[in-house]
């Protein structure tokens, strides 16, 4: 009896909070669902400053139709079922309006089932995978961060300008993620005329490279593509070094391969390295100029590309509510499609078929230790073509 | 014809030669282990953690502006009191008890737990890589190899002979095998059984750490380097013979050309399954490896 009393009291407490909702007054809450702790918690921390810079301004600035954003933030650690757990929390508990963070892509993935079955809208700002908006897209899901298809597409028009007609050869590490990346830059990297020489996917965690050089060699390449990532490219590329397989061949990679948190570590043999990225520091533009400073002056850090991403939704979703008129999820939906707005990377539209945000990508080559521009390719040409079938 | 030869020359024999140079670094961080488990009955599991302990400290005092050469020799030397200390003061407490093994594995397998961690706490989760003392690289019959691998497999041939000289041909050696071999009457033949023990676990904690230190430039330093080499280093202690010196050695080259040879003609993902397939028929067909223990033979 008590416990039934209980039972209403909380859900007429919620009918009420959800009565004041709609009072102009009342904040606009978003959640994110990130990693804070485990293997990907740098990345959330990108992801948190981005937000929080984004909804500082957006809030001295008068908020969204008067009314300022809040943010709720849960950990999910990395791990898509706690994920799950913690953005149901947020929907059903905390009612909050908008849900993002996600990092991993199976994370987002899951996550965007679930918003689908509560019928609120998320964005991703960091997740890679091409199938968050191709064949496993979902009318509740955007992604305004450039997903792996748009990376390999401008290094491959990097590949066709440098080295025409180059022999490649691929070696990524043995998982999902490394077999997508070849598989997507292989695809990008054929169709403007370089030939495969082999391809070898080493264990994750591989230790000693130097067994595969072999087949490296024999196949005498011009070009060779990796995508292994954190501890496993100092070792390989290092060894690489040793071997004195760097000086005729041109080293290019996914994006995520050579990053400021293993760069000192690898120092002269990740010289040369070139890679597509959707962000740069360097970037030359007012937009960007400004969101650096700021985001120095906040946090002693530089951003990388998780937090220009996270920051520039901020401004996607206010725009979408101004336009909308509204935070429901149809009249923000229709009102994402197509958006156009301004971010530190320039313009960026979501494609109305897809969710994906079609922005300017950029070939970044290291040049003494640092990620230098060395190429812009338009958002229509790295794109691709709209492959989603569900709306 | 000369495809054939071609593909001997610039496939096949770098392979093998690579492979050997993996062999020696698996050998160095596996022989400290068996020593430990032939004498002392203690499986290690904290020995990756002393071989990153010695790749860090390596790391430390070379900020510190020691050059290479002395950090090779000053490290497994600092490192003995450290193995010392942790025989005495740890394993012993749990030594004598009727359930050892377990409790020892226990007991070093937290003390790597915390290592990783300490490790963690002072240095940062991001790797480094120590500069290669000797650049360059040499070119016989066509095979490229570069110098510090040959270093590599030079240097730890000498260490892997001198240390099996030790134990098989030195007064020293002879008591670490009594020792081994039956405890209360070595202890009344007047070896001092206690003192044997605790500095065989520091000798073998020195050889891990050694090999830390000659391999970081190699493999790069981070925390989590110890679990790298352990579960290859606990395949080939079982697979030579748990305790024996030179079954660490044979299984050491045979395993890491398994893994050579097959990286090339089957697929470098099927070789941690076949290697630790070897270690499973071997524990069903000749659970006691290819040599017996340290003391029996």
């Amino acid at each position: 009896m008590v416990k039934a009393f209980q039972t209403s009291a909380l859900a007429a407490l919620f009918a009420a909070a959800a009565v004041t909702g709609v009072r102009a007054a009342d904040p606009i809450r978003i959640g994110v669902v990130t990693p804070l702790s485990g293997t990907y918690a740098g990345i959330g921390q990108q992801v948190r400053w981005g937000l929080d810079l984004a909804v500082k301004e957006v809030n001295a600035a008068g908020g969204i139709m008067g009314r300022p954003i809040e943010l709720l933030y849960e950990d999910e650690e990395a791990n898509p079922a706690v994920a799950v757990q913690k953005a149901e929390k947020l929907f059903e508990v905390a009612k909050v309006d908008f849900l993002t963070g996600t990092v991993s892509s199976g994370s987002t993935l899951a996550v965007g089932q679930l918003a689908e079955r509560a019928g609120k809208l998320i964005a991703t700002t960091v997740s890679f995978a091409d199938s968050i908006t191709g064949d496993r897209c979902s009318p509740n899901v955007f992604r305004v961060n450039a997903r792996a298809g748009q990376q390999s597409a401008a290094l491959a028009v990097w590949l066709s300008k440098e080295k025409p007609q180059a022999k490649v050869f691929y070696l990524g590490p043995d998982y999902e993620m490394g077999r997508s990346t070849v598989a997507a830059f292989k695809a990008s990297a054929e169709k403007v005329g370089a030939s495969t020489v082999g391809e070898v996917f080493a264990p994750l965690d591989a230790k000693d490279y130097t067994q595969y050089f072999g087949q490296v060699r024999a196949a005498r390449p011009q070009v060779l593509y990796t995508s292994v990532a954190g501890n496993d490219t100092v070792r390989l590329l290092s060894q690489l070094q040793e071997f004195g397989l760097l000086n005729n061949l041109s080293l290019v990679g996914a994006s995520g391969t050579v990053t400021s948190q293993n760069i000192a570590a690898i120092g002269k043999a990740a010289e040369g390295f070139v890679t597509g990225v959707g962000y740069s520091t360097e970037i030359n533009s007012p937009e960007n100029k400004k969101f650096v400073d700021a985001f120095k002056a906040a946090y002693k850090a530089e951003p990388d590309l998780y937090g220009a991403d996270s920051y520039g939704l901020i401004y996607a979703y206010k725009a979408a509510v101004e336009k909308a008129k509204s935070t429901e999820t149809d009249k923000v939906r229709e009102a994402l499609r197509g958006l156009k707005w301004m971010t530190p990377q320039g313009e960026k539209t979501i494609r109305a078929g897809d969710h994906q945000a079609i922005q300017a990508m950029y070939v970044v080559r290291i040049t003494n230790g640092q990620f230098k521009i060395g190429g812009e390719v338009k958002g229509d040409d790295a794109i691709g073509p709209d492959t989603c079938t569900r709306f | 014809m000369a495809e054939v030869l071609d593909y001997v020359q610039f496939v096949l024999a770098p392979q093998v030669v690579t492979g050997l140079a993996f062999g020696v670094a698996v050998i160095l961080v596996a022989i400290g282990l068996t020593i430990i488990f032939g004498l002392l009955d203690v499986i290690n599991m904290s020995h990756g953690e002393f071989y990153a302990f010695g790749a860090f400290a390596a790391l430390a005092l070379g900020w510190l502006g020691l050059p290479f050469w002395l950090l090779l020799i000053l490290v497994p030397l600092a490192m003995l009191p450290v193995g010392y200390a942790v025989e005495r003061m740890l394993i012993q407490r749990v030594f004598n008890r009727p359930d050892r093994h377990v409790t020892t594995l226990l007991l070093t397998f937290g003390l790597g737990l915390v290592l990783e961690d300490a490790f963690r706490l002072g240095f940062g989760p991001n790797p480094y890589r120590p500069d290669t003392p000797i650049p360059g690289a040499v070119e016989l019959f066509g095979i490229f190899l570069p110098n510090y691998r040959l270093f590599l497999i030079v240097v730890g041939a000498v260490v892997i002979a001198a240390v099996a000289l030790v134990v098989y041909r030195t007064r020293l050696g002879a008591m670490v095998r009594a020792a081994a071999f039956d405890r209360n009457m070595a202890a009344s033949l007047g070896v001092p059984v206690a003192w044997v023990y605790a500095g065989a676990f520091a000798f073998g904690i020195s050889l891990a750490g050694f090999a830390g230190v000659l391999l970081a430039p190699i493999y790069s330093v981070f925390p989590t380097m110890g679990r790298d080499f352990i579960l290859m280093a606990f395949t080939v202690v079982i697979v030579g013979g748990m305790g024996s010196i030179a079954g660490a050695v044979v299984a050491g080259l045979f395993l890491t050309q398994v893994q050579a040879i097959a990286a090339l003609y089957i697929s470098p993902v099927w070789t941690d399954p076949i290697v630790f397939g070897i270690m499973v028929v071997m524990l069903m067909v000749r659970p006691q490896g290819l040599f017996g223990r340290l003391g029996y033979a």
